[in-house]
């Protein structure tokens, strides 16, 4: 019981405290943590000796099915015939070829190189500045990561993996301004080898926007989205 | 209390399905391509792709590179595939009103091991990339080009030419799945157009559907070519692996101003999906199962008898 308080209490705090001090989590961020607090609480549980007692006695009475009768006696039997069989269909999905794709986790956010590293945005905020930044944005960057900065765009359906959500607290929210500089400077092709399967769409748009354009377009994509880049300090 | 353990022991495995599935989530599409009896049709209206599954992909205007284009005519595309184990076929459907001579698709595979970029193969900054093998057709030249490319400007067709292709446009009705949105400008309380308080900017509001809309005339074209090739410079099939594919379609209507509708740049793609070649079924994959299924009963009755002779501490 004290176990589900525990983590009822993590989520709270990761889902709705964290964005108080800092920008929000993203979900599979705080399902990882949810998932070592359960992993803590089944460690705990079996450190002492009468906790040990308490979790394992059970199993062994089951197993050995001494003094079970009625549905306890049918519950044992069907659990002792259904291991071998799901043993069985592990094993037969394990060799059979994969129906599935290889699992390509990609790295979202790897780490950028040296050069790029806690740059200052050079271009004073003002509004005309964000002004001319939406403006860059709806003309380049809005077919596809949408006029709502949410990556739905009006091209946005044929890439894989998807154009980025600006909205999403797992985006921008999460980076610095000298990050976002390297990733549109560079685009999908500037990944570093973390950043696989290298498949992304981003343009690299080096070749066609001057720096201080670049700039402009990141301050519209913090105000378009409601969000305000990551500082260190 | 044993069941607080029980308990918790529900909660972790909740838990753990739950991160299980949404590592999942990311969705991926495979043509699935079918193993068949006999030869591989190179005509795009065979009967045996009427019991092929399709799998559907959508496009978008290519917008990665200059010259770019914002409208295009094709907005998603039906893939089905077989082989016989030595020859592969792909059918590509879609919707296109008019047929023009200068209507045109393309298949984009990666060349080798290494990765490649859908965009032509084009350089990348950190990490060694290969060159993409491209399959094109033209309606008004018939076979395809066998093409090789590493980086924009680099597009050629190979000296060994391995790949023949069929398109056949019917004056048929379908329809076609896409996703519309359409901005609404948002209006208050009175009906005036609002404002952001902070900059004065008129609010919109965004919709997206996915619509089906009735169309008429589709293109029907087939690429064949044997899975595997002696040139170098071509891509490499072998069953039951995952290679990559991408596709592009242009709309060779000829415009008013005699230019073009779609032509290079200006088309419709799709970054990397994935094909699956089906393997012939190997059957000792069943005997591997039933005598694992032997051996967990074998394990489970010894560990019962020790339990039975006497609690272990
Ligand atoms: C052809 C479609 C396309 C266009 C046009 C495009 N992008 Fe992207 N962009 C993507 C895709 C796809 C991703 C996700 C994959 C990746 O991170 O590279 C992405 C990712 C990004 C990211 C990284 C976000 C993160 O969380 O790591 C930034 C920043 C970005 N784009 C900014 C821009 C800007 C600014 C422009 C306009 C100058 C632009 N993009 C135009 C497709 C596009």
């Amino acid at each position: 019981m004290k176990g589900a308080v525990l983590l009822v209490a993590v989520f709270v705090v990761f889902k709705f405290g964290a964005p108080l001090v800092t920008a929000p989590l993203p979900m599979s961020l705080i399902w990882l943590y949810l998932f070592l607090t359960t992993v803590g609480i089944v460690v705990y549980g079996t450190l002492s000796s009468e906790s040990t007692e308490a979790l394992l006695g059970p199993i062994f009475r089951f197993l050995s099915g001494e003094g079970l009768n009625g549905a306890a006696k049918f519950a044992r039997l069907a659990v002792l015939m259904l291991v071998p069989l799901l043993v069985g269909w592990e094993t037969y999905s394990d060799l059979v070829p994969s129906s599935q794709p290889p699992a390509e986790n990609r790295t979202i956010h790897p780490a950028p190189p040296g050069e790029f590293v806690g740059l200052a945005n050079p271009v004073p905020n003002t509004p005309e500045n964000v002004m001319m930044g939406k403006g860059l944005y709806a003309a380049f960057c809005s077919p596809c990561h949408g006029p709502k900065f949410n990556g739905n765009g009006p091209s946005s359906d044929g890439f894989n993996p998807p154009p980025a959500n600006f909205v999403d607290s797992g985006t921008i929210a999460q980076l610095q301004e000298s990050y976002l500089f390297w990733r549109i400077k560079k685009g999908g092709v500037g990944l570093s080898v973390e950043g696989h399967p290298w498949k992304s769409a981003m343009p690299r748009w080096e070749v066609e926007l001057p720096d201080e354009w670049i700039w402009k377009i990141i301050m519209a994509e913090y105000a378009g989205s409601g969000h305000k880049p990551r500082t260190w300090e | 209390m044993p069941s607080r353990h029980a308990r918790l022991a529900v909660l972790a495995a909740a838990v753990a399905f739950l991160w299980g599935a949404s590592a999942l989530a990311q969705e991926t599409a495979v043509v699935r391509v079918k193993l068949i009896q006999g030869d591989v049709p190179t005509d795009p209206l065979a009967p045996v792709w009427n019991t092929t599954p399709a799998t559907e992909f959508p496009m978008s205007p290519q917008v990665h590179w200059p010259k770019r284009i914002l409208q295009v005519t094709v907005k998603s595309i039906k893939v089905r595939g077989v082989h016989n184990t030595k020859q592969i076929a792909f059918l590509l459907e879609y919707a296109d009103p008019t047929q023009d001579p200068a209507d045109a698709a393309a298949l984009e595979f990666m060349v080798g091991d290494k990765k490649a970029h859908f965009a032509h193969g084009q350089p990348m900054a950190q990490v060694e990339g290969g060159p993409v093998n491209i399959w094109y057709w033209r309606n008004d030249t018939p076979g395809a080009a066998d093409m090789n490319a590493k980086g924009f400007g680099t597009l050629k067709k190979q000296a060994q030419q391995d790949v023949q292709a069929r398109g056949v446009w019917k004056d048929e009705k379908t329809k076609v799945r896409f996703k519309e949105r359409k901005l609404i400008l948002r209006k208050d309380a009175k009906g005036e157009p609002a404002k952001d308080p902070k900059t004065g900017e008129p609010l919109f509001d965004e919709e997206t559907k996915v619509v089906e809309q009735d169309a008429t005339g589709v293109w029907h074209v087939v690429f064949t070519r044997a899975l595997t090739t002696t040139d170098p410079n071509d891509a490499q099939f072998q069953l039951g692996t995952f290679p990559n594919i991408a596709f592009a379609v242009w709309d060779g209507k000829k415009l008013e101003s005699g230019d073009l509708k779609e032509s290079g740049s200006q088309k419709a793609v799709t970054s990397w999906w994935y094909f699956n070649a089906e393997p012939p079924t190997n059957y000792s994959i069943y005997l591997y199962g039933l005598i694992a299924v032997v051996v967990a009963a074998g394990v489970e009755y010894v560990i019962i008898r020790k339990v039975r002779k006497g609690q272990p501490a």
